[in-house]
């Protein structure tokens, strides 16, 4: 039992700032695990990963080993990784095919579906034991799916997908729409990294416009010019800083959702034009007319965070899935994803560029491994209680349906996080 | 770039000659020794122009235009990565890490598809310490696609094959 009372727990967030135990108390992660990743809805991963019958794709929700899977009749399914008969992880491979999975220890096999298919010397069991539903492999109490992204949820009272990602649900649809069949697919494995720090830590990363100048300082060329992070004539190495000398990623807004979920306005004002650009747009204009075309490819958001764990990627193509493991170890996987229909050099390209933003050895993501690693030991210190999430608190725009706008890299983002966290740690135990 | 320090092949050889294992060893141990030395900007300059360094995030990973790669830069890349290395405000070398590589294993493989190109192999383990981080220990295989360039030799590519291409790594810095 935690020693921590709930009112204990919603008083580590206060308007602007948040306590340093919720990065450093082991016993607070126990809790996050239970309260936050036992209770919401958590990214599983894409249904393209999957695309026949028998696919599998296994993953993590939080510390729990689960697979996705297609079963034989063509549904998804998210199950424990865990066989019904000992307990032993069945599948013991990231992807593959299979009719039926086989456990390594007894030999106890199961349907894609989590079904108990195949148990040796069978009649030596009761069958009232073997008929048992968690004699399989259990499956998620809840799976939802939205435009190929695979949600599940440890809790089966949790209310439905779309209210949770509310307004927010729109991240998913500016990338999945910028598809020419409004489909993407999962093609290009994932870059994958991991530091020695709170999760929490990438959160509130993935929300903030302010620490590029700084922390990316070392991607700024003698020119002025940050290194060219995305393909196209109007991609190439913009200018970093504004006229009067600031940087103008960090003069750009923040959004804040409900349920803690947070966007960033793009880097990018214009659409990406010349060559394959001008093949792609006109294939959008095929299929969604001018009007809704330059709609989808106004460059609106850099990114939406669905709160805790998966960020969508927008202006890089791609999408990030974040692990926690421990109170101060983290692992993220990055998958740069295929707009269907698109001409193939986009794909490639977006593969190309996504090396050299967020592979662990590309020139940004390096830098904000530092940063994490860095707040993780700075927080250890006692030098004071408090970390400050203050930036622009107070001058927010209210947007309606829960959304905030805070113009200048407004710290709105991680503040929506940290209030989330605080309404999810301090709720009841009992629904 | 005349200040490339350039490896000269043996004097005897006549360039129309083939190189030997030899000549090839001795280049990749150079160029080795170059990142060893943190002489970046000559280890850039040993790349061809059309030149690439490559490293998989996939075991046997067949093309860098398909899946993820840790590295695949050509050489305008390698260009801003070495700009960025020397950058004052580089936080994650700050302090630099220092590094040794050992190469060994080396193998001469013939490249049908170009006869003036050479392929050599070889094995590597590098370690890295940074202080106030933990060492690291990373090994694989080079595979170097060297082209005859006057009388020494350029990387049309690099290609490193790390053991454990397919992990989560921390923030990788330096070039195997």
């Amino acid at each position: 039992m935690t020693r921590y009372t709930n009112e204990y727990l919603r008083g580590l967030v206060r308007e602007d700032r948040v306590h340093r135990s919720i990065y450093t108390d082991p016993e607070i992660f126990e809790l996050e695990m239970e309260k936050i990743f036992g209770r919401v809805w958590l990214y599983v991963g894409h249904d393209s990963q999957i695309p026949n019958p028998g696919d599998f794709h296994c993953t993590w929700l939080a510390r729990q080993p689960v697979v996705m899977t297609r079963h034989l009749d063509g549904t998804v399914h998210v199950l424990f990784n865990r066989c019904g008969h000992r307990g032993a992880r069945v599948l013991n491979q990231e992807c593959g095919n299979a009719r039926v999975f086989t456990c390594m220890y007894h030999g106890w096999s199961f349907r894609p579906n989590g079904e108990l298919s195949g148990v040796p010397m069978r009649r030596d069991f009761p069958e009232t034991v073997l008929v048992e539903p968690r004699s399989g492999m259990a499956r998620l109490p809840r799976v939802e799916s939205y435009r190929g992204f695979v949600f599940a949820s440890l809790d089966p009272a949790v209310p439905p997908l779309l209210e949770y990602l509310g307004e927010a649900r729109c991240g998913i649809d500016e990338l999945v729409d910028r598809s020419p069949q409004g489909e993407i697919e999962f093609w290009a494995g994932c870059h994958r990294y991991e530091y020695n720090g709170n999760w929490k830590l990438q959160f509130e990363n993935m929300a903030d416009m302010y620490h590029p100048p700084a922390c990316h300082a070392s991607t700024v060329g003698p020119d002025g010019r940050q290194f060219s992070r995305r393909p196209g004539n109007r991609g190439a190495s913009a200018p970093f800083f504004a006229d009067n000398g600031e940087a103008i990623v960090a003069q750009t807004g923040v959004r804040g959702f409900a349920n803690g979920h947070s966007s960033e306005a793009s880097l990018f004002r214009e659409e990406q034009a010349g060559g394959i650009w001008d093949d792609y747009r006109a294939l959008m204009v095929r299929r969604y007319g001018e009007e809704r075309t330059a709609d989808i490819l106004k460059n609106r958001r850099h990114s939406m965070t669905l709160f805790p764990s998966v960020d969508v990627l927008i202006a890089q193509t791609s999408v990030r899935v974040i692990r926690p493991i421990g109170v101060d170890r983290t692992e993220v996987r990055v998958y740069p994803v295929r707009l269907k229909g698109a001409p193939p050099e986009i794909s490639i390209d977006i593969v190309r560029f996504v090396n050299l933003t967020h592979a662990a050895a590309s020139f940004i993501q390096s830098d904000d491994l530092e940063a994490f690693e860095r707040c993780q030991q700075g927080l250890a210190s006692g030098g004071t209680d408090w970390v400050l999430v203050a930036r622009g608190f107070g001058q927010e725009l209210d947007e309606g349906n829960g959304v905030l706008f805070g113009d200048r890299s407004s710290e709105v983002g991680q503040r929506f996080q940290h209030y989330a966290w605080r309404d999810l740690m301090s709720a009841a135990d009992v629904r | 770039m005349s200040s490339i320090t350039r490896v000269a092949l043996r004097p005897e050889t006549p360039s129309e000659s083939r190189l030997t294992l030899a000549d090839l060893q001795q280049f990749v141990e150079h160029e080795a020794a170059l990142l060893d030395e943190r002489r970046f900007e000559e280890w850039m300059g040993l790349f061809a122009d059309d030149g690439a360094y490559w490293v998989p995030a996939g075991p046997g990973q067949e093309s860098p235009l398909n899946h993820v790669s840790l590295f695949y830069d050509d050489k305008p890349t390698l260009g801003i990565r070495v700009q960025r290395l020397r950058n004052p405000a580089i936080h994650s070398q700050i302090p630099h890490s220092r590094t040794v590589r050992l190469v060994a294993n080396f193998k001469q493989e013939t490249h049908d598809a170009d006869p003036s190109l050479y392929r050599v192999t070889s094995k590597f383990v590098m370690l890295e310490d940074r202080p106030g981080s933990e060492r690291r220990l990373f090994g694989g295989r080079y595979t170097h696609v060297l082209r005859r360039k006057g009388d020494s030799l350029e990387i049309v590519l690099k290609r490193v094959d790390l053991t454990d291409c397919d992990r989560s790594f921390p923030a990788l810095t330096q070039p195997f």
